[in-house]
């Protein structure tokens, strides 16, 4: 695993305190990514997983505690920085619904780069065909994508300036088995072969189990984090039932004999 | 060949940009430092002319530091050229080969269309989409029509929950506002009356302009302009909503006619509501009529109350009712229709209730037209 080989970490929080009104969502949680490693995030609905993702990201000032990217608070770098280091899929995909697809994946870099518009272009097909798009996608409008072209399309605009972290909220919610076990085989490739680290918020069980080499369990307001088969070992009453529930071990069991081909 | 700075015009002292060196001479190069977005532009000036050298050329990439995506990208060009990267590190070779793999084709160009035929088009396109719409608006008349006297004559299919509350949001909450435009509409024609009457020495005839103009055409125009704008809009997102999320074709399914539900409730409170909106109107419109004869013509308000009735009648104030039920029907059908041409998208729904107010305004002045002439001919 990636993890192990950079044992620094890219992105720590410390502290982090969530809260609306009298509701606290985050009671001082910590959590350290490593360099490289693809971490999921998982929690019960309404366990602040979003939220926690729009912390992590920058979108939101947590009440307590900070958010740091190598080193430096996530809040204070500048765009054009942030830009560089952080790429986000969102849930919907987010796709600007007046540019094509091609411009979408353009867009950050005509904000962040002195490059030619030709070169753009070329760099946004290389990066449409990195995530699965074939090149005729490239002039489509996101009304004319089905669901799992989105989250491509939207992926490529993630990764539009080579970020060194991709946080992918829900990247195989609404898909069919077979766009969903691309989006994860495509998450593993860019891994692998970009280096970058990937933080996934996902209830997909089979992308927690065969994507992520770490899982970060949102449980009453603070996180636990392990590998798979550590926190089934968990007593944890809702733990149990997540990792050792029928779903689990079905995702589990497809997950042992992929990995024994 | 010489060292180029990654970004000339950004180098500060505190942050080291990433920069590329370039070294050797003749066919047999070497790249140091890094390849990646920031560093592009001066890889491609330095080496372009480069890689059109005929003979065998190689590029050595052991001192290249951070390589991204574009940079790959670049080196995979010059690999197509026939030159030789050699003395590719470990950690680039899977980039490498995962760029060099990707079955790369131009992004295809949207299809240019010359300006004059693209003129063209579009008139055309817009003929066949107005005389689309005049049959969707006719067919969808005529199904509302039919829906709401259905409706009106099984009092069993009326919903007076829906009805009273489409009545409070289009007409309570509505007062203050049509009040204020109203006085402020009085104001206006008193002013330009005053001005444009006085050097005939006809200036008290504007208490008779501004009672008659509010009664017979301002106070009914202005309150349905101001109800399309408020209450058609909200008509068609509140439906445009619903269709967006399916509730339109959950409803269907459960065998509820959203006619029934969605429709009818609206055009019959909003038929109750414009009429009465309209003669509160008339009355602002009235008030105000009266304060600016008091402060433009010494006329107080007890002179100007004393002579309403020779200036207005009945049947000032009837021509102006009588058109708002008319504009109302006109108003919550266009409204509702639009909310059910509503497709998938949340973009939809804001593009319908842009048409939908655009659509309403405009048929409440044609209406408003016809009925000019209709009430000429007719002598009232």
């Amino acid at each position: 695993m990636n993890a192990r080989a950079h044992p620094e970490a890219i992105l720590c929080a410390r502290g982090i305190v969530n809260k609306f009104g009298a509701q606290v969502i985050h009671d001082g949680l910590d959590l350290e990514v490593a360099r490289g490693e693809i971490i999921g995030i998982a929690g019960r609905s309404g366990s602040g997983k979003s939220v926690l993702l729009k912390t992590l990201v920058g979108l939101r000032q947590p009440d307590a505690g900070d958010v740091l990217l190598n080193g430096k608070a996530v809040r204070s770098l500048g765009a054009t920085e942030k830009a560089a280091q952080i790429g986000v899929l969102f849930q919907q995909g987010a796709l600007f619904s007046s540019l094509s697809v091609a411009q979408n994946v353009m867009l950050p870099m005509r904000e962040h780069t002195a490059l030619q518009e030709k070169e753009q272009e070329r760099i946004a097909a290389m990066k449409l065909a990195l995530a699965g798009l074939p090149a005729d996608s490239g002039i489509k409008y996101p009304s004319a994508l089905s669901g799992g072209m989105v989250k491509r399309a939207a992926l490529a605009r993630a990764l539009a300036l080579d970020p060194k972290i991709l946080f992918l909220d829900e990247p195989t919610a609404d898909l069919d088995p077979i766009a969903a076990s691309g989006i994860d085989a495509l998450i593993l490739q860019l891994n692998h072969s970009l280096g970058v680290t990937v933080v996934i918020v996902t209830h997909d069980l089979t992308t927690l189990f065969s994507v992520c080499g770490r899982i970060a369990v949102l449980v009453d307001r603070k996180i636990t984090v392990g590998t798979a088969e550590e926190l089934m070992k968990s007593d944890h009453p809702w733990m149990h039932e997540f990792f050792r529930g029928p779903r689990a071990q079905a995702a589990m069991k497809a997950r042992k004999t992929s990995h024994g081909k | 060949m010489t060292s180029v700075p990654a970004d000339k015009h950004q180098r500060s002292a505190d942050r080291v940009l990433p920069a590329l060196a370039v070294s050797g001479e003749g066919d047999h190069i070497a790249l140091a430092g890094d390849l990646g977005l920031a560093t592009l532009a001066d890889a491609a000036s330095a080496l372009t002319n480069w890689s059109r050298r005929r003979s065998s050329r190689s590029l050595d990439l052991s001192g290249l530091g951070n390589l991204d995506t574009p940079g790959a990208l670049f080196l995979c060009g010059l690999r197509d050229k026939e030159v030789k990267l050699t003395a590719v590190r470990a950690e680039h070779r899977a980039l490498l080969e995962l760029v060099c793999g990707l079955d790369l084709k131009p992004l295809p160009k949207a299809e240019s269309v010359p300006r004059w035929r693209q003129l063209v088009i579009q008139l055309g396109k817009g003929a066949d989409d107005a005389w689309h719409d005049a049959i969707a608006i006719i067919t969808f008349v005529g199904r509302a029509a039919s829906w709401t006297v259905n409706a009106l004559l099984h009092p069993g299919c009326l919903r007076p929950a829906a009805i009273s509350r489409h009545v409070a949001q289009t007409g309570i909450q509505a007062l203050p506002i049509i009040g204020l435009m109203a006085v402020m509409i009085a104001v206006v024609i008193g002013y330009q009356g005053v001005a444009q009457l006085r050097p005939f020495g006809g200036e008290d005839f504007t208490i008779n302009l501004v009672a008659v103009s509010v009664l017979r055409e301002m106070g009914v125009l202005i309150t349905a302009i101001m109800v399309a704008g408020r209450s058609g809009s909200a008509f068609t997102a509140e439906i445009g909503v619903m269709m967006a999320r399916e509730e339109v074709d959950a409803l269907t399914v459960m065998g509820i006619e959203p006619m029934q539900v969605l429709v009818v409730p609206r055009v019959i409170a909003l038929v109750i509501t414009l009429p009465l909106l309209t003669f509160f109107a008339d009355l602002m419109g009235l008030l105000g009529g009266a304060a600016i004869a008091q402060s433009l013509l010494d006329v107080s308000p007890t002179q100007s109350r004393a002579r309403r009735p020779q200036v207005i009648d009945g049947s000032d104030l009837f021509v102006g009712l009588v058109k708002a039920p008319v504009f109302a029907f006109f108003i919550a059908v266009i409204g509702c229709m639009h909310g059910l041409r509503v497709g998938g998208s949340a973009e939809s729904v804001g593009k319908e209730t842009t048409r939908a107010v655009v659509k309403s305004i405009f048929m409440v002045i044609v209406l408003d037209a016809f009925f000019s002439i209709l009430f000429e001919k007719v002598g009232l």
